[in-house]
């Protein structure tokens, strides 16, 4: 996937929203023969992969499958940790996504309340000529960008992975058009109480902003964090890789272990999953902090 | 606190508008200055190129001596409070009254107690944990002005800081503010497009339409001297009525009323009468006056306000090149507006002879639509 | 810091104008993203007219990639590829999750944990994905051709066996991007009055016919984005080939993108994989317009 996006995310998705508080008592819905079957057909990978996990070396090799273990290997959870540098690859996943977090927020909200904002030179022409590079698709930037990292002596390294990715244009663009929905007069009223406009932007637009910049947060984090294409390239030493290519390493090494290669999988998986848990959560709060109106 | 002042100011949008021209205005330290004129006329910004939030194309804009024009908000010391009071919704109104000092670096302790002093002013001490959203319109309406005030700034400037409350609300912020001006001191420059807020609140009040100024001067001689005929037209209310008229030889005709005007020239001209200038006329009155057939009566109490034709023709309050006083609708018959005493059992239908006050006739000419006095 | 300069001194003047502070705080984010998407963006237009081995000095070879890329016949596979590929995907996944978005809107017992069932796919990374379906369905031992065995039907090599190894490709995919889909459609659900709803769930003859006609153009500007959306990531394909198939077997999953990253960094054919990728980049640009423009015409004629 080239660009992180969710053209949802202009109106997030309020899920108390949802209609589906106070269930009706009805004793049974056609709809449950629909979503039981879709339901199952939707977690049995998770599940199957839980389950392989957590069997023996031989009982995962066998037809037909061996569906409930008698005992659970939790060891091979151990195994998989070991073979690899997965505390490596875990560190370089959370590096890697933090600091093109932290990067895009600091970046993007300088960067956005200037075009929403400021009258400065030049400012249409770059802000076009940045939104034209929103429809390029990775691939075609990613062999000169290769070459710039590699002259930068980033090559095989966790800088490599964050430095072109420290601020993206889909970052500034959001953040844009929620500044621009801002009340302007909040600004005029501290600019006449003093402040600077890199105050008004930290004490009173940042502030304002919090769901917008969750959500850059979480699509960005999500994004890092998944992404497997530009690790690939640029990084051959274990240490340096992070989860998703550790993960891709790890299969190629134990390529007909697949307990091992499940219990490596589900554990790749968990830390994301939980974020996923909480920030469905936060979306909702952030909703009704906005939900303030003068 | 300052004295404030504008020299031959500008103001050209950039696609275009002309909002303010060249205005020059000296409003003297400690003055309550009202802005006041129809929307759109430039009131907000004129107070917006006090406040640094526009710059003037041209002129000059001066803040206690010192030109301000290009200086930016925080650096000429004032204090504005907006229409829809911008507040900042994510602070306590403790922290709503702090910021502008904090921004300044005043010593926490100051901080502390001015923003005291001031919620004690103006009785916000039990608010100062809640945040804007818990406030209701007047209390929003208070903090505004707190958080302006608190900084003890050069001016003060308000922009129609009243239009968003009821009616009776309205009537008792205008008295407060009128007690925290007298109480502070502070030069204060008001906007508001209503005239009854700039007629009660003012130590003067500046006549503005079309981004011009037309008249400056303290309510009552405004109201009484009138500049021209749109000053007299909006100041007041009702608003005078006006009636075409022709002038020959020191009297002025306008369909069967017939006043003596020395000082008018001959040829066409506008008269104008305040609806609270007429009067039913007495049997032997020896004033001039004119038939009135009452159309609508609405008492009041102790007035009433009787809407009705008279004979001649209306005369327009636009005095702009593009529409002369003589334009719009040619009917022989003018409706105006009277203010009787509210004991009189009149009834729509009735006709009436209305006495005009004597010297309580305008007359305009009608080409400026510039007062002609005698 | 502070200046002390005269409040109304020139150089205060000009360090506190909009151009200044506009320039300060837009500058980080502009020199970023000149050095990381302008500069590459400029820079493969003049690699795909060079031959580069991204190691040695290129040297210009004219429009010889292109004209390549015309006679390439595993190119001309490669596009075969991720046009079937892209044309099974985007109908199915975008018309399965305003079904699956229809059945999850609503008051039912339960629904919380189907919404769960179906969001969290979604966070599942791609690598992930693709390890555990290549499980699912590895033709020995996998699963799915244990239920198969169930049902009497012989087992069948599904990522082994080159016709149907994108087919299976898609089924993975779907399973990964259903949530999202579904996401998108519930928060455009939110919009549809709820009066609307109920009329089109009203038993009877017409329930479709009212769907179509009442809440289908509430979904329209959803549909618009998400069958734009997945066609441009269905075009750029490449992570879940690359851990489940690499391209095989015999070729038959080798799409645009894969076959890009070969060229590139398996051949170091610099200057051919530039003009691939900028032959993709038109041909999404293309495909966009023509989408945005039918989808945009509707969605206009209808309101
Ligand atoms: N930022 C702006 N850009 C362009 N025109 C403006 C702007 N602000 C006000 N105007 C125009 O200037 C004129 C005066 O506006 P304003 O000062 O707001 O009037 P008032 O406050 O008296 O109602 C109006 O015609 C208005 O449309
Ligand atoms: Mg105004």
């Amino acid at each position: 996937m080239a660009t992180p996006t969710l053209i949802g995310a202009d109106r997030p998705l309020d899920f108390e929203a949802l209609p589906d508080k106070r269930p009706r008592h009805w004793p049974f819905s056609p709809w449950h023969l629909f979503l039981i079957p879709l339901s199952a057909a939707m977690l049995l990978p998770l599940v199957w992969s839980v389950i392989t996990s957590l069997e023996t070396s031989a009982d995962a090799q066998r037809f037909p499958p061996v569906l409930l273990p008698s005992s659970l290997h939790f060891e091979n959870y151990v195994h998989a940790w070991n073979s690899l540098p997965f505390g490596h690859f875990f560190l370089n996943s959370f590096l890697y996504a933090a600091a093109t977090v932290a990067g895009n927020l600091l970046f993007c909200s300088l960067a956005a309340y200037a075009f929403a904002r400021l009258r400065f030179f030049g400012s249409n022409l770059v802000f076009v000529l940045l939104l034209v590079t929103l429809m390029v698709p990775f691939q075609v930037v990613i062999i000169p960008t290769f070459l710039i990292v590699r002259k930068l002596g980033l090559i095989d390294s966790v800088g490599g992975l964050i430095v072109p990715n420290l601020c993206g244009v889909f970052g500034i663009f959001l953040l844009r058009q929620f500044f621009l929905s801002l009340p302007v007069q909040l600004e005029e009223a501290a600019r006449i109480d003093g402040a600077s406009r890199l105050a008004i932007l930290f004490k009173i637009v940042l502030p304002l902003s919090a769901p917008v910049l969750a959500t850059l947060a979480i699509i960005q984090f999500m994004w890092s964090w998944n992404d497997f294409l530009w690790p690939l390239i640029i990084i051959t030493t274990p240490q340096h890789a992070p989860l998703q290519l550790g993960l891709s390493m790890f299969q190629g090494s134990h390529v007909t272990q697949w307990n091992l290669l499940m219990a490596g999988t589900v554990m790749s998986q968990i830390p994301m999953l939980a974020v996923f848990l909480f920030a469905q959560r936060w979306f909702i709060q952030s909703i009704a902090y906005t939900g303030i109106k003068q | 606190m300052a004295d404030v002042s504008f020299q031959d100011v500008t103001k050209q949008f950039a696609e275009g508008t002309l909002a303010v021209k060249g205005l020059s205005l000296a409003i003297p330290d400690g003055e309550f200055m009202i802005l006041v004129g129809p929307s759109g006329c430039g009131k907000t910004t004129a107070l917006r190129l006090v406040a640094g939030l526009e710059t003037a194309t041209s002129g000059t804009i001066t803040i206690a001596g010192r030109a301000v024009t290009h200086l930016s908000p925080r650096d000429r010391d004032i204090a504005m409070v907006f229409q829809n009071y911008a507040l900042y919704p994510h602070m306590s109104v403790q922290r709503n009254l702090a910021f502008g000092l904090r921004q300044r670096h005043v010593p926490r302790d100051e901080v502390e107690r001015r923003v005291a002093a001031m919620s004690a002013m103006l009785g916000l001490d039990e608010l100062l944990r809640r945040r804007p959203a818990q406030l209701s319109g007047g209390q929003r309406q208070r903090v505004a002005m707190g958080r302006a005030l608190v900084r003890e700034p050069k001016a003060f400037l308000l922009d129609e800081p009243l239009s968003n409350l009821d009616a009776k609300l309205r009537v008792q912020m205008r008295a407060e503010l009128k007690r925290i001006h007298q109480r502070l001191n502070i030069t204060t420059i008001y906007v508001t497009h209503d005239q009854v807020e700039a007629m009660t609140l003012g130590d003067r009040l500046a006549v503005i339409s079309g981004g011009e100024l037309q008249q400056v001067g303290t309510p009552q001689d405004v109201y009484e001297h009138p500049a021209n005929v749109f000053v007299a037209h909006f100041i007041g209310s009702p608003p005078m009525n006006l009636l075409r008229a022709t002038a020959s030889a020191g009297r002025a005709q306008a369909g069967d009323l017939s006043v003596e005007l020395a000082h008018v020239p001959d040829g066409p001209c506008v008269l104008g009468i305040r609806p609270e200038s007429l009067s039913l006329m007495a049997p032997d009155d020896p004033r001039p006056s004119l038939d009135f057939d009452i159309e609508v009566v609405e008492p009041l109490g102790g007035e009433l306000l009787a809407h009705g034709f008279v004979n001649g023709r209306l005369a327009s309050p636009d005095a702009s090149e593009e529409t002369p006083l003589f334009t719009g609708d040619s009917e022989s018959r003018a409706e105006v507006t009277v203010k009787l005493d509210g004991r009189l059992r009149l009834k729509a239908g009735e006709r009436v002879r209305l006495a005009v006050h004597a010297g309580e006739v305008y007359a305009f000419d009608a080409a400026s639509g510039a007062a002609l006095i005698g | 810091m502070t200046l002390s300069l005269a409040p109304d001194s020139r150089l205060r003047r000009a360090l506190g104008s909009e151009h200044l502070a506009g320039w300060a705080f837009a500058l980080p984010a502009v020199a970023l993203i000149v050095i990381f998407g302008i500069v590459p963006i400029v820079w493969s237009a003049v690699m795909s007219f060079q031959a580069n081995d991204l190691v040695s000095a290129p040297h210009w070879v004219g429009v010889a990639n292109y004209r390549a890329l015309l006679h390439d016949p595993a190119f001309a596979a490669s596009v075969r590829h991720t046009l079937l590929y892209t044309v099974i995907f985007v109908p199915l996944s975008v018309a399965g999750a305003m079904l699956v978005a229809w059945a999850l809107n609503r008051k039912l017992h339960g629904v919380r944990f189907y919404r769960l069932a179906v969001f969290v796919p979604v966070v599942t990374s791609t690598v992930a994905t693709g390890i555990i379906f290549l499980w699912l369905l590895d033709p020995v031992f996998g699963l799915v051709n244990f239920f198969l065995s169930k049902l009497g039907i012989p087992a069948q090599g599904f990522l082994s066996n080159p016709n149907q190894a994108l087919y299976c490709i898609v089924a993975m995919t779907i399973w990964g991007w259903l949530g999202f889909d579904v996401i998108i459609y519930l928060a455009a659900l939110q919009g549809v009055p709820h009066e609307l709803i109920e009329a089109a769930e009203i038993d009877g003859a017409g329930k479709w016919s009212s769907f179509r006609s009442v809440v289908l153009p509430f979904l329209r500007p959803a549909t618009l984005f998400l069958v734009v959306w997945s066609t441009i990531s269905a075009l750029q394909l490449f992570d879940e080939i690359y851990v489940t198939t690499r391209g095989g077997p015999l070729g038959s999953t080798t799409v645009v993108v894969f076959y890009l990253y070969q060229q590139a960094f398996q051949f170091f054919n610099g200057g051919y994989a530039a003009a691939i990728a900028y032959v993709l980049f038109l041909a999404i640009l293309v495909i966009t317009i023509i989408q945005l423009k039918v989808g945009g015409r509707r969605i206009y004629s209808n309101t």
